[in-house]
C-alpha cells in the first residue's frame, strides 16, 4: 500500500513483456506459436480457478467441467445451432457462469471436503453425460472442424486473438484482485468465520466469486476451441481439472499472477515429456508429490519469500498479498 | 417412456434385488474409503486406483492359477497386495504430511491416484481383463420370478458380512477405539502415549485392504479396465458425502440409496438410469447438506 | 440495550447453555464470569448468530435477533472478537481491519475500485487508537499473541458497533499486556460511547472494570448485579469465587 516507487518500473517491465510476446509470431516457428497459444489459453483457465482456490479458500476441484462445457456450448451453438461465430463466442461463457451457478449452489452450502467431493461428483455426471449423449456431442469422437472466420484462421491470427483476450481477461481479473471484493474473498480464506462476523454474507460471495471464476473458465474453453477447433470429453475430465490445480499450486496459490507461470511451465513440460513417453499422468502426480513436500507456495511464492527479505523489491508480476 | 401401470410385481422384485445386490457391492467398495474417512478425515482419492489394483491383480492371480482355487487364493491375496501398496506409500510419503494442513493430505491422495493409475497402465496394459467366478457361481436363482446371477447372490450375503465385521472391529476392538478416538482429538490421544501415526497408518492399511477386496470381489461382474478407478471414486464419493462422512453405516445407506434408485430407474428411463442416483443425491444433499447420518466427527 | 431471556442450548444432550439471563445497558461494562465450562462462549455464540438458541429470547434493542445469522447480527451493531485469535493471518495489518470497515460502509461487494486507497483515514484512525499504527504493513500472522488480540478488537471496532463482546480479551497476556488491554477497553468505551461486554477469567480485571457482572454456573446464570452485590454473595462464593484461585 505504501510501495508506490516500484510501480512504474513493474509497469514498464510488463510493457516490454507484452511487446516481446506481439513480436514473437513472426520469428519463431508455428508449432512453438501455436504452444504459446495454448499456454495463453490453459494460462486464463488457471487463473480463473485461483481465482477461488487460492483467493478464495474454496475445494474447487473440478474446475475443468465449466471449460468444458463452455467449449462445448462454443461448439454446439455454431454446428448445431447455427449461430454466428460471434454470437456464440459471446454467449458460451454465460452457460459455463450458469453451470457455475447451479453446481455453485448445490456446493457452497457445504464446507470445504463436501463441497470439493460433491463438485468431483457432479462434474463428472456432466463429463458422463457429454460422453454418452453421442447424438448431441458425439460423444468419445468430439465435435471437430468447428469453423472459424478468415480473420482468424492462421496460426498467427489465432495467436494474436487469444493473446488480446488472455490480457483483457487477466486486467478484469487483476481489478477484482485489487478491489474490495477480491479483499473480502481473500479474507474468507483465512477466516471465514470472522468475516461473517464483521457483517460479510460470506455465502453470497462465495458464489458470486464461483460465478466469475467459471464464466472466465468459460472464455477459456471457448478460446480452446477457436484455437484447435475441436471439442472432446476430455476437456470436462476431472485429471485435467487436477493438472489446472497443480499449476496454481506449482506459479503459487497466493500469488495473482503464479497460476499463470505454473500453466507455462506444466504446458511447456508436458509437450517435451509426451516426445518421450505417454505417462505424463505418472509424471504429473510426481511433480504434485514433489511441490507439497518441497515447494508448497509454488515458484512465485518461494521467489516472493526471497525477494520479499530484500525489502519488498518487486518482481514483474507477483503481487503478495 | 414405459407407462408406470404396466409395471407387474416380477418387474419390480427383480429389480429390487438387482438393487439390493448392486448396493452391496457399492458398500464393499465404499466402506475402505469410509473407514479412511473417519479416522484420518480425508477422502482418499486414490481408493479407486487401489481399488483398480485389486481387479487387476484378482485377474493376474487367476491367470496364475487356473480354476476355482486361482478364484479363491485371489480374493484373499489381491487385498493384501493392495494394502502393501498402501503401506508402502504411506510409510514412505503420506506419514510426513500428518502435520501439515488437510489440505495437503488430499493432494497427496490426488498425486498416489494419478500415479497409480499411470502404474496401472504399465504393468497390465490398456485392455479389457476379465475374470470368470468359479463354477459353483453359474446360472441363476429364481425370486419372485426375477432371474438373480448366484455371484451376485453371494456379494448380497458378504455384504452385511463385511459390514458387521468392520463394525466390530471399530467399536469393539482396542485399535478400533483408539482410531475413532484419534479422528476426533488427534493431540489427546498422543499425549496419553499412543503413537498415532502408527494409528494413522493400520486406519489407512485397512482402507486399503478393502479396496482391494472390493475390487477382488467385483472383478466377475464387471469389465476389468483402465477407467474403473475414475468410475468408483465418483459413486463412492457421493454415497459417502449423502452417508455422513465417515460413518459406516452411513455409506450403507448411501449405497442403498444408490444402487435402488438406478436398479428403479431403469423401469422408467433404461437410457438415463444413471441420472437416477445423482437426482437421488441431490435430493438428499437439498434436504440434509450434512448427510442423512451423522458425520462420525 | 440487550436483553438475553431465558436461552437454551443443548449439543447432542448436553445443556451448555441451561436457562440463561443477561441485561445489557446502554454505555454500561458488563462481564459474565464463570467456571471453565460454564457456557460463556456458547451464550456468546448465541448473542451473535454463530449459533441458533433451541429456546428463549435475544432481544437487542428491542428486536428479536436470535435467529439471525452471524452478518446481519453485525448490522445490527454487535461486533465481537473472540476467544482464539481469529484474525485474517495473511492479510497485513491495514488490510485486516480495512475488509471490516469496507464491510461496514457495504463497499465490500465492489469490483471494480482500488481497495488500497479506500477507507484509508478511517482505518488509520482504528489502528491509532488500539496503538497498532506502527504496524501497519506486518503480515498478521507475525503479530506477538497479544498484538494479536488486539488486532482483533479493532477488526470489530471496524464495524462501527453499538456493542462490542469481548471473548476473553486478556487470556494468555502477561500482566503489563492485561492492564494495557484493559485500559484500552475502558478508554474505548469511554470515548466512543460503546457498550461492553466481555467475559474473563482474570477476577481483578472484571471487578475493576466492570460495572455489572452476571455469574454462570453450568449453563445457568445464578444472578446479575453491581460488584459489591455479587462478591457478598453467598451462593457466587460456593460455587465459583470459593476456593478457587485465578490469576
Amino acid at each position: 500500500m505504501r510501495k508506490k516507487g516500484s510501480n512504474t518500473g513493474t509497469l514498464l517491465l510488463l510493457a516490454a513483456l507484452a511487446i516481446v510476446l506481439l513480436l514473437l509470431p513472426s520469428v519463431l516457428p508455428r508449432f512453438y506459436t501455436y504452444i504459446l497459444s495454448l499456454i495463453f489459453v490453459t494460462a486464463l483457465l488457471a487463473m480463473s480457478l485461483n481465482m477461488v482456490v487460492g483467493h478464495g479458500g474454496l475445494f474447487q476441484f473440478h474446475h475443468c467441467v465449466f471449460y468444458g462445457v463452455g467449449a462445448y456450448a462454443f461448439a454446439l451453438m455454431i454446428t448445431k445451432a447455427g449461430l454466428p461465430m460471434w454470437l456464440s463466442f459471446i454467449a458460451a461463457p454465460f452457460a459455463s457462469a450458469l453451470a457455475g451457478l447451479m453446481i455453485g449452489w448445490l456446493c457452497v452450502r457445504l464446507t470445504k471436503l463436501y463441497f470439493g467431493m460433491l463438485q468431483i461428483s457432479l462434474g463428472s455426471l456432466i463429463w458422463a453425460i457429454a460422453f454418452r449423449w453421442y447424438s448431441l456431442t458425439h460423444g468419445d469422437d468430439g465435435i471437430h472442424g468447428i469453423p472459424m472466420p478468415d480473420l482468424i484462421s492462421s496460426t498467427s491470427a489465432a495467436y494474436y486473438f487469444i493473446f488480446l483476450f488472455f490480457v483483457l481477461c487477466l486486467l478484469v481479473m487483476y481489478l477484482i484482485f485489487k478491489s474490495p471484493f477480491g479483499m473480502a474473498l481473500q479474507a474468507m480464506r483465512d477466516n471465514p468465520d470472522r468475516c461473517a462476523a464483521v457483517g460479510i454474507n460470506v455465502r453470497r460471495h462465495q458464489l458470486t466469486a464461483i460465478v466469475i471464476a467459471t464464466f472466465f473458465a468459460g472464455v477459456a474453453g471457448v478460446l480452446f476451441a477457436v484455437l484447435e477447433r475441436t471439442v472432446f470429453p476430455d476437456l470436462l475430465f476431472w485429471v485435467l481439472s487436477l493438472e489446472v490445480l497443480i499449476m496454481c499450486l506449482l506459479g503459487g496459490w497466493f500469488t495473482f499472477a503464479g497460476p499463470a507461470i505454473g500453466a507455462g511451465i506444466t504446458v511447456a513440460l508436458r509437450t517435451f515429456v509426451g516426445i518421450y513417453t505417454e505417462y505424463w499422468t505418472l509424471v504429473l502426480g510426481v511433480l504434485l508429490i514433489f511441490l507439497i513436500f518441497f515447494l508448497p507456495e509454488g515458484v512465485m511464492g518461494f521467489i516472493d519469500q526471497r525477494v520479499g527479505s530484500l525489502g519488498r523489491k518487486k518482481v514483474p508480476g507477483s503481487q503478495g498479498v | 417412456m414405459p407407462s408406470i401401470l404396466n409395471l407387474d410385481l416380477a418387474a419390480l422384485g427383480s429389480q429390487l434385488f438387482v438393487g439390493l445386490s448392486r448396493s452391496m457391492i457399492l458398500f464393499i467398495v465404499c466402506s475402505g474409503l469410509s473407514y479412511v474417512l473417519g479416522v484420518l478425515r480425508v477422502p482418499n482419492v486414490a481408493h479407486g486406483s487401489l481399488y483398480m489394483i485389486g481387479a487387476f491383480s484378482a485377474f493376474s492371480i487367476t491367470k496364475l492359477v487356473a480354476g476355482p482355487a486361482g478364484f479363491w487364493l485371489a480374493l484373499v491375496l489381491a487385498p493384501f497386495i493392495v494394502a502393501v501398496v498402501g503401506f508402502v506409500s504411506e510409510r514412505a510419503l503420506f506419514c510426513h504430511l500428518y502435520q501439515r494442513e488437510h489440505l495437503m493430505l488430499l493432494l497427496f491422495t490426488f498425486a498416489l491416484s494419478l500415479i497409480l493409475g499411470d502404474l496401472v497402465k504399465i504393468i497390465w496394459g490398456a485392455e479389457y481383463k476379465s475374470i470368470m467366478s468359479p463354477a459353483v457361481f453359474d446360472g441363476s436363482i429364481s425370486i419372485m420370478g426375477a432371474s438373480i446371477p448366484k455371484y451376485n447372490f453371494f456379494l448380497l450375503i458378504v455384504g452385511p458380512f463385511v459390514a458387521i465385521a468392520l463394525w466390530l472391529f471399530a467399536t469393539k476392538t482396542k485399535i478400533g477405539k483408539i482410531a475413532r478416538a484419534a479422528a476426533v482429538d488427534r493431540e489427546m490421544v498422543g499425549a496419553v502415549g499412543i503413537n498415532v501415526s502408527w494409528v494413522f497408518a493400520f486406519a489407512f492399511v485397512l482402507g486399503c485392504f478393502l479396496a482391494g477386496l472390493g475390487g477382488a470381489l467385483v472383478a466377475p461382474t464387471v469389465s476389468i479396465t483402465l477407467g474403473m478407478d475414475h468410475n468408483l471414486i465418483i459413486e463412492a464419493f457421493l454415497i459417502v458425502i449423502i452417508g455422513g462422512l465417515g460413518n459406516m453405516w452411513g455409506a450403507m445407506v448411501g449405497s442403498l440409496i444408490f444402487g435402488l434408485s438406478q436398479a428403479f430407474g431403469v423401469l422408467f428411463w433404461p437410457q438415463f438410469a444413471i441420472v437416477f442416483p445423482y437426482m437421488a443425491v441431490v435430493i438428499v444433499l437439498v434436504w440434509r447438506p450434512k448427510g442423512l447420518l451423522k458425520s462420525v466427527w | 440495550m440487550l436483553r438475553v431471556e431465558n436461552l437454551y442450548k443443548s449439543f447432542d444432550g448436553f445443556m451448555a447453555v441451561n436457562g440463561a439471563n443477561l441485561i445489557v445497558g446502554q454505555g454500561q461494562l458488563v462481564a459474565v464470569i464463570g467456571p471453565n465450562g460454564a457456557g460463556k462462549t456458547t451464550l456468546f455464540n448465541l448473542v451473535t448468530g454463530q449459533l441458533r438458541p433451541d429456546r428463549g429470547k435475544v432481544i437487542l434493542n428491542g428486536e428479536d435477533i436470535g435467529t439471525l445469522p452471524p452478518h446481519e447480527v453485525c448490522r445490527r451493531g454487535i461486533a465481537r472478537s473472540f476467544q482464539i485469535a481469529n484474525i485474517f493471518h495473511r492479510l497485513s495489518v491495514f488490510k485486516n481491519v480495512q475488509v471490516s470497515v469496507l464491510s461496514r460502509q457495504k463497499k465490500s461487494n465492489r469490483f471494480f475500485a482500488r481497495a488500497h486507497r479506500m477507507a484509508v483515514q478511517e482505518t488509520d484512525r482504528i489502528l491509532e487508537s488500539v496503538g497498532l499504527l506502527d504496524r501497519v504493513d506486518d503480515i498478521a500472522g507475525s503479530l506477538s499473541h497479544g498484538d494479536q488480540r488486539i488486532l482483533e478488537i479493532a477488526i470489530a471496532l471496524g464495524t462501527e458497533p453499538q456493542l462490542l463482546i469481548l471473548d476473553e480479551p486478556t487470556a494468555g497476556m502477561s500482566p503489563e499486556e492485561t492492564t494495557g488491554t484493559m485500559a484500552l477497553i475502558r478508554k474505548l468505551a469511554d470515548t466512543q460511547g460503546l457498550t461492553i461486554l466481555f467475559c474473563e477469567h482474570d477476577m481483578d480485571v472484571v471487578f475493576n472494570t466492570a460495572q455489572s457482572i452476571m455469574v454462570m454456573y453450568y449453563g445457568k446464570t445464578i444472578i446479575q448485579g453491581k460488584p459489591e452485590e455479587i462478591r457478598r454473595n453467598t451462593m457466587v462464593q460456593e460455587a465459583y469465587l470459593g476456593g478457587e484461585d485465578d490469576a
